[in-house]
């Protein structure tokens, strides 16, 4: 496979993750561009958050894909948006800033900003691993014929389903079997 | 095709001649056969029957009742909320035990321990949860976003959920999916907006004020707040009979024993129903290899319980806390407006936080916010309770056999949301707040009830090696007092029942 398949895989993989972020995104540009900000200004607060959390979604995501960080487990995921939401909102806050006064700034107390931040990522991380799943099993078995990534994760998925499968016809089978004796 | 975390496999009975099949004695009703237990699923995933859980938990009362008290004594109330939640991550563990040991629900548990206890929670369900509380209260955000009348939302969404479940093939499948993604929606949601609006400080005073045991001020002993206070602690996490809910979810879900239990479906495919059986069953504790796999289970629900009920709930609380104190720095006279008995007041200074940075939109979205919670916790809720009712018709009222248990599910269903649109349209409910009220203080009792419950379940019916050990026994023993007591404090004190 060559690089340029490679990429090109990896990205359509990570599109749930995307969402994700587009979703945050079009949360902060809603917020800023009700708030009495003109419209580009709304346009550069909302893609000051929503390229920073796709960026990193992408990131975890491609993590999965690559076999790095097992897919739908928590304690990855919380330690990856410990580090990386913070980040995504001190980009959010200086392009704010940025798109508010004409100079890019950083926040008052910026440490105190980032460790704010960061305790309110377990709640993002939960949020993000949740819709990365939903939107990403729908998605992944449908472009797993010809990516590695998704074929990957829905391996590792295969089995719960495969196991869950087993777990339904030997239930009916012990059902049909106890009519039998009846 | 369907990819979730709550899967295992069984593995093929061998088939027991008539007769020699070994069986557990449980209580005073039929005894269970015994049984393999699934394996355990193989990782923590993040997927789960808590789901459920989560949609009710995070519910009005850590969205509305809770932030509400903050504005009114200060964020150092919490600590009450803290103990709460706890609480309740315990009794879910508990709960568990002895659905996912036997495939029962906890209500089937408490027949076989003395039947009119089972009888108590078929008429204290009917009577806690016909009332559309949580809708209502949803319904009226999205008044203050659309300007629609709250009731004819309301009666609108009661029509939506009854037909949308009657739709479905398999419900716990679908809702587990739609939950799931509402859910994830307003984590995320939430976490942003909280970590715009926020600050700091606010943060500080939140997570400070949950470990500030034992402030009480004088006013919250007051006849006017301190049932509103005891309504609170039952709401912090899934009130009343959610937990004993989440343990039909689980037989659903197939979690343990419940593997062995089929799903409930929808009406238009409730003649695919499989037969239900007559009791659960019980695993081999004596076997070693059944007892591995019963840990592997037991570290399942556990982080199930941790993670996401007790964390999930800890973070949107603390979100929407953040936003409590936000709305009190823009809006100073709110703590003044509640206690002047504007009990909306609290909703609408938190659209104020969102709007403080200059627009009304900004209110707007907390509405939908809080319009969402209403519609995630009535489809948790009327499914929650149609489960619970149908089990128990099902078992123990006789001739109801004669019905699936899809069936029974929908009678009871429908007969929510008949009752639910003709209090909406005449009843004698004063609002949303009045009804959430109502319920909150009648869910205390319930779950003082189910605490005591529980201890005799699981010590009682339960094989030896699968009993709690003695440090849970104290804490669901504590549950109750807990519970009761502060009930029965507020009767004899104040003489108030319902607020």
């Amino acid at each position: 496979m060559t690089t340029e398949t490679k990429i090109h895989q990896l990205v359509e993989f990570t599109l749930p993750a995307s969402v994700v972020g587009i979703s945050a995104g079009l949360i902060a540009a809603l917020l800023g561009g009700f708030a009495g900000q003109p419209l580009g200004w709304a346009a550069i607060t909302g893609l000051g958050l929503a390229v920073p959390l796709v960026v990193l979604g992408i990131g975890y995501s491609a993590l999965v894909g690559l076999g790095k960080a097992p897919a739908g487990v928590f304690a990855p995921a919380a330690a990856y948006w410990a580090i990386g939401f913070p980040l995504a909102m001190l980009v959010h806050a200086i392009t704010t800033e940025w798109a508010v006064t004409g100079t890019p700034g950083l926040p008052d107390q910026p440490l105190q900003f980032l460790a704010f931040r960061a305790l309110l990522s377990m709640g993002f991380a939960i949020g993000f691993l949740w819709m990365h799943e939903q939107v990403g099993r729908h998605w992944w078995p449908r472009i797993m014929e010809h990516n590695v990534y998704a074929q990957h994760t829905v391996e590792q998925y295969v089995h719960l389903a495969e196991s869950m499968e087993a777990r339904k016809q030997a239930a009916a089978r012990n059902r049909k079997k106890r009519k039998a004796h009846v | 095709m369907d990819v979730t975390s709550k899967t295992s496999e069984v593995p093929e009975e061998p088939a027991a001649a008539a007769g020699t099949e070994r069986v557990w004695k449980a209580g005073r009703l039929e005894p269970m056969p015994i049984r393999p237990l699934p394996p355990a699923p193989p990782s923590l995933h993040i997927l789960g029957p808590t789901v459920f859980l989560v949609a009710l938990g995070v519910g009005m009362g850590e969205s509305y009742m809770w932030p509400r008290l903050v504005l009114v004594f200060g964020p150092d109330i919490r600590w009450l909320f803290l103990v709460g939640v706890t609480l309740q991550a315990f009794v879910l563990l508990e709960m568990a035990r002895y659905a996912m040991a036997t495939g029962e629900s906890i209500f089937f548990g408490a027949a076989r321990i003395f039947k009119p206890m089972m009888w108590f929670f078929y008429v204290a369900a009917i009577l806690i949860y016909m009332w559309p509380g949580h809708l209502s209260a949803g319904a009226s955000a999205f008044e203050e976003v659309s300007g629609i009348p709250w009731q004819a939302t309301a009666c609108v969404a009661l029509v939506f959920v009854g037909v949308l479940f009657s739709l479905l093939s398999v419900i716990y499948n679908f809702l587990e999916k739609l939950l799931g993604f509402l859910i994830g929606l307003l984590v995320v949601g939430t976490s942003v907006i909280a970590a715009i609006v926020g600050q700091w400080g606010d943060l500080a005073d939140t997570i400070q004020g949950m470990f500030a045991f034992g402030y009480f001020p004088d006013k919250a002993l007051s006849s006017a707040w301190f049932p509103i206070v005891v309504g609170s602690i039952a709401f912090a996490g899934p009130s009343g009979m959610q937990q004993m809910w989440y343990t039909l979810q689980l037989r659903d879900s197939g979690a343990g024993m419940g593997a062995h239990i089929p799903k409930i479906r929808g009406l238009r495919s409730s003649g695919e129903a499989e037969a239900m059986p007559s009791r659960g069953f019980m695993f081999d504790t004596e076997d070693p290899e059944e007892m591995k796999k019963w840990k592997g289970w037991r570290k399942w629900v556990t982080f199930d319980a941790l993670l996401l009920f007790w964390g999930i709930t800890m973070l949107v609380t603390i979100s929407f806390t953040v936003l409590a104190l936000s709305a009190a720095r823009e809006n100073p006279n709110v703590a003044g407006l509640i206690e002047g008995g504007d009990r909306e007041a609290a909703l609408k200074a938190m659209s104020d936080a969102f709007a403080s940075a200059g627009s009304p939109f900004l209110g707007s979205l907390f509405f939908g916010f809080i319009a969402l919670i209403g519609l995630n916790a009535t489809l948790g809720l009327f499914d929650s309770f149609s489960r619970g009712q149908a089990d128990m018709t099902y078992y123990f009222i006789p001739g109801a056999k004669r019905f699936s248990m899809s069936r029974i599910y929908f009678g009871f269903l429908w007969g929510v949301i008949v009752f639910g649109i003709l209090i909406l349209l005449f009843g004698p409910a004063d609002g949303p707040a009045g009804i959430l009220d109502v319920l909150a203080f009648l869910s205390t009792f319930a779950m003082g009830a189910y605490c005591i419950v529980l201890l005799l379940v699981n010590n009682k019916l339960l094989p030896k090696p699968i009993r709690p050990g003695p440090l849970r026994n104290v804490i669901i023993g504590f549950g109750a007092v807990f519970y009761l007591g502060m009930l029965f404090y507020s009767l004899i004190r104040f003489g108030v029942v319902l607020d």
